[in-house]
């Protein structure tokens, strides 16, 4: 039988149902330990409690407001250190060893460090996201500004452009694209800190409902916030990439 | 170099023919000595041997941006470049970024880019060599009737001896680099308007290139032997 690959999504979904369907009959035969593996079904009715009480929408705040913020300062601060580091030698030579230090250490061990310094509120988290999105901005634009065509910089310099020209017409969308093409990694990122950051202490967030449930050994709880993060940021990716094609519609 | 006319650089690899037109573009400064000329600096165009368009930018806005690097109001420079276009085979195709362009449409739009700023002189650095031979063909005729027409001087550097002699009034050979110089000199009395093709079947053509190959040769050979 030949397979027909537009086809492909239909086959997937028939797939997950089949798994969905498996789990579920070996939940109700008792054949799986609902402390450990609850059946879809309550991990469903879990979700929709979430939500029909009301009780989520502070924690997807939280978490939200933490993520997209530490997401735009590290982008901001990232691509800001990035040209000053590219443009003034001093700053690359001092910034350099710090960011590639910060760069091959697993940056949520700072996670306690934060909590300590800012507390066990929002700024911890949105610092934790944020250091993990900067490092990782700062490289892609320093690097990147290194690499910049040689050739485009000298056709406007040759059709009589100034500096300004330059970083107009060469610098800011040749920065502009690689971040782009970084932003589904650094939305990754910025939702890890603020989770992470949750995870180790907080009053709210999705994080934080996590390792309540953790230590209330809730499990169809678990699954259910786990779903809900997925959807969460996968409905972010898909944003992203609208975005990104729209801007990078030359490439 | 006189006004208006067309001037071909040959010689061996490393002999500087791209550091000279880079001088005199103002790109990197001379070794030694001075480039003179009465030409304004957006007087002088260049064309690379890449076509260097800004990938970020449709067609029509890359052939706007000198104009607009000069002054002039972006609509302006728009309606300006389209017209080039136009000129150029291109109507149509004014919208489209450079990654959905051919390479000889890219090479056109290189070429508008460089025009639409009325320069009176245009240094080429072996403009032509990344295009396959029949676009290649098409895109050298355009050049030659354009700079013919409207008088355009071109400073011409190139490996390809054939290409030199048959666009070319005037051929200057240098010697092998380091330190290399002006060595030979060849008018090509081949009479204007050219056709590239046609040219290569005038009677003259056949023994400069045979000349022009064998001082070439001769450059090659003794730069072998001091090594």
């Amino acid at each position: 039988m030949r397979l027909d690959p537009r086809h492909a999504w239909m086959r997937q979904l028939a797939a997950l149902a089949v798994l969905l369907a498996v789990w579920e009959a070996a939940g109700r035969a008792d054949l799986l330990n609902p402390l450990y593996v609850p059946s879809p079904s309550r991990i469903g009715a879990a979700l929709v409690e979430l939500f029909a009480d009301g009780s989520i929408w502070p924690h997807l705040e939280a978490t939200f407001t933490a993520a997209l913020g530490g997401l735009a300062l590290g982008i901001a601060v990232g691509v800001v250190l990035g040209v000053v580091a590219a443009q003034v030698r001093f700053v690359a030579e001092l910034l350099e060893p710090v960011m590639t230090i910060l760069n091959a250490i697993p940056r949520v061990i700072l996670a306690p460090l934060f909590v300590i310094w800012l507390g066990i509120g929002l700024a911890s988290k949105v610092a934790l996201a944020f250091i993990l999105v900067a490092v990782l901005i700062f490289f892609t634009v320093f690097t990147g500004i290194a690499q910049v065509d040689r050739r485009l910089v000298e056709r406007v310099v040759t059709l009589g452009g100034d500096r300004w020209a330059l970083v107009r017409h060469v610098y800011l969308p040749s920065v502009a694209s690689w971040v782009l093409s970084n932003l589904k990694i650094a939305i990754g990122f910025a939702f890890t800190g603020a989770c992470v950051g949750e995870f180790v202490a907080a009053t709210h967030g999705l994080g934080y409902l996590l390792s309540f449930a953790q230590s209330t050994y809730n499990s169809a709880l678990m699954f259910a916030l786990i779903l809900l993060i997925l959807a969460v940021v996968l409905a972010i990716f898909a944003i992203a990439g609208r975005l990104e094609k729209r801007l990078l519609r030359w490439n | 170099m006189e006004e208006g006319r067309f001037v071909s650089l040959v010689g061996p690899s490393g002999s500087g023919k791209s550091s000279l037109l880079r001088a005199v573009i103002g790109l990197q400064p001379p070794l030694s000595g001075t480039v003179e000329t009465e030409l304004a600096r957006s007087q002088v165009g260049i064309l690379f041997q890449d076509d260097a368009l800004l990938p970020w930018k449709t067609a029509r806005e890359n052939v706007a941006l000198g104009l607009m690097f000069n002054g002039m109001e972006r609509r302006k420079a728009l309606a300006e470049a389209e017209a080039w276009l136009e000129r150029l085979d291109l109507a149509g195709f004014g919208d489209r970024f450079p990654r959905h362009l051919s390479g000889g449409q890219r090479k056109r739009v290189a070429l508008a880019q460089v025009l639409v700023m009325k320069p009176r002189l245009i240094l080429m650095d072996e403009p032509f060599a990344s295009l396959d031979a029949i676009v290649r063909a098409r895109v050298v005729k355009d050049v030659i009737t354009l700079v013919e027409r409207e008088r355009i001087g071109v400073l011409l550097v190139t490996h390809d001896l054939e290409e030199a002699i048959s666009l070319s009034d005037e051929v200057y050979l240098l010697s092998q680099g380091p330190r290399a110089r002006i060595t030979q000199h060849y008018p090509v009395p081949i009479p204007r308007p050219r056709d590239p093709v046609q040219s290569r079947t005038h009677p003259a053509f056949a023994p400069l290139y045979q000349a022009l190959w064998a001082d070439l040769s001769r450059e090659v050979d003794l730069r072998a032997e001091a090594a």
